[in-house]
């Protein structure tokens, strides 16, 4: 785990459109792992109980304070394995915010969500 | 022989007293460098926090004027309620707008202080913002400078301090959610407290606004290996709706 940083942690915008009140767990193939601004972007492809394949795209916090953290560019690559805990989007469309991801070596990662805290983790499928 | 001598002697007193005068060493101290948001600014401050003189205290509320006080407060109202109904309103940041004056002096990311001669630049990581407080120079009336993000700033050392003045500030922006004129004018004291920590104590004025001037104060703690890094929106999926309200393109 990444320790959290002394610094105020302060949101580039209201995470209000993510669900708060439950989350879930993603296993699936890394698409792209995009390192961009204003949000970095893990794009994931997760096989469903049918056998079909969803695309779900997890908002990250900017690259900057990503980059405080200790994260870096090359740390994730498409094919990889992962799995993602993300609290995702209230209206129902396959992104939302993610809040932690584990790699292929067991290392768990936190992108620096503001108030992470007050997001419930339910860990549905 | 002996005038000649003596003139080159003149000559070059005067040349040592020139080379002295351009390296003498400024009365104000060069605080450069990068610089992160120091102090209790969430939350109930520790009696730790509440002891440290380099902290600053808790900055009180806008004195507002009773029509622009309903205004501030039915935008909170607003904002809270768009978010419990998961319908947030967009910010400017949505848009991949900076900030702005006050708002960038707050530091949400790393915040670079430049100290020159002639001029302060100020750099702020976030959205790349950068602003210029020109050193000695006189203040422009209102009316002759456009309404910008960071507006035209001017400044002078009182001492170990900065003080700067600006004016021409887009009447759209806003610091806090608190509405202002185009008659805004900030005045800044900008000083080391501690040989690692700056404060800025920035006074809000606009008289049509405010009952008074609005001090808050900002503190900075430095980050001596810190590099500030780039900053661009090179893939903003959120947008503002036609509603004003933040939305988020999905690929699916």
């Amino acid at each position: 785990m990444i320790a959290v940083t002394i610094a105020p942690v302060f949101a580039h915008h209201s995470f209000a459109m993510y669900d708060h009140t439950r989350t879930v767990t993603l296993k699936g193939e890394v698409t792209k792992f995009q390192w961009t601004n204003p949000h970095g972007y893990l794009e994931l492809d997760v096989k469903q109980k049918d056998g079909s394949v969803k695309h779900f795209s997890c908002e990250m916090t900017s690259i900057n304070m990503m980059t405080r953290l200790g994260w870096r560019s090359n740390m994730i690559k498409a094919g990889d394995q992962v799995v993602a805990t993300v609290a995702p989007l209230l209206n129902g469309d396959p992104a939302g915010l993610l809040l932690d991801v584990t790699l292929p070596d067991g290392r768990k990662l936190e992108p620096g969500v503001p108030a992470v805290n007050t997001f419930k983790r339910t860990q549905e499928e | 022989m002996r005038i000649v001598a003596s003139g080159l002697l003149v000559i070059g007193a005067f040349a040592a007293a020139v080379t002295l005068g351009a390296q003498a060493p400024a009365t104000h101290p060069d605080f450069s460098g990068s610089y992160e948001r120091f102090g209790n600014i969430f939350g109930q401050p520790t009696a730790a926090q509440l002891a440290d003189k380099t902290i600053p205290p808790r900055n009180g509320p806008a004195p507002l004027k009773p029509g622009p006080m309903k205004e501030y407060q039915d935008r909170l109202a607003a904002i809270r309620e768009a978010d419990r109904k998961g319908t947030p309103l967009a910010s400017g940041y949505v848009s991949c707008l900076g900030d702005g004056m006050p708002s960038m002096m707050g530091a949400m990311f790393p915040i670079e202080f430049l100290v020159t001669k002639n001029q302060v630049t100020v750099i702020e990581e976030a959205f790349t913002q950068v602003r210029r407080i020109l050193i000695d120079r006189p203040m422009k009336k209102v009316e002759d400078v456009e309404p910008g993000f960071f507006g035209y700033s001017v400044g002078h050392w009182e001492g170990d301090t900065l003080v700067a003045e600006t004016v021409g500030i887009k009447e759209e922006l806003r610091y806090q959610n608190v509405p202002h004129t185009k008659d805004l004018r900030i005045k800044e004291r900008i000083h080391l407290v501690a040989p690692n920590i700056l404060w800025n104590e920035i006074t809000m004025e606009d008289p049509a606004v405010l009952e008074k001037p609005w001090t808050v104060t900002v503190a900075y703690r430095r980050m001596p290996d810190y590099t500030l890094l780039e900053y661009i929106c090179e893939d903003n999926r959120e947008y503002r709706d036609a509603n004003g309200v933040q939305q988020i393109h999905v690929n699916k």
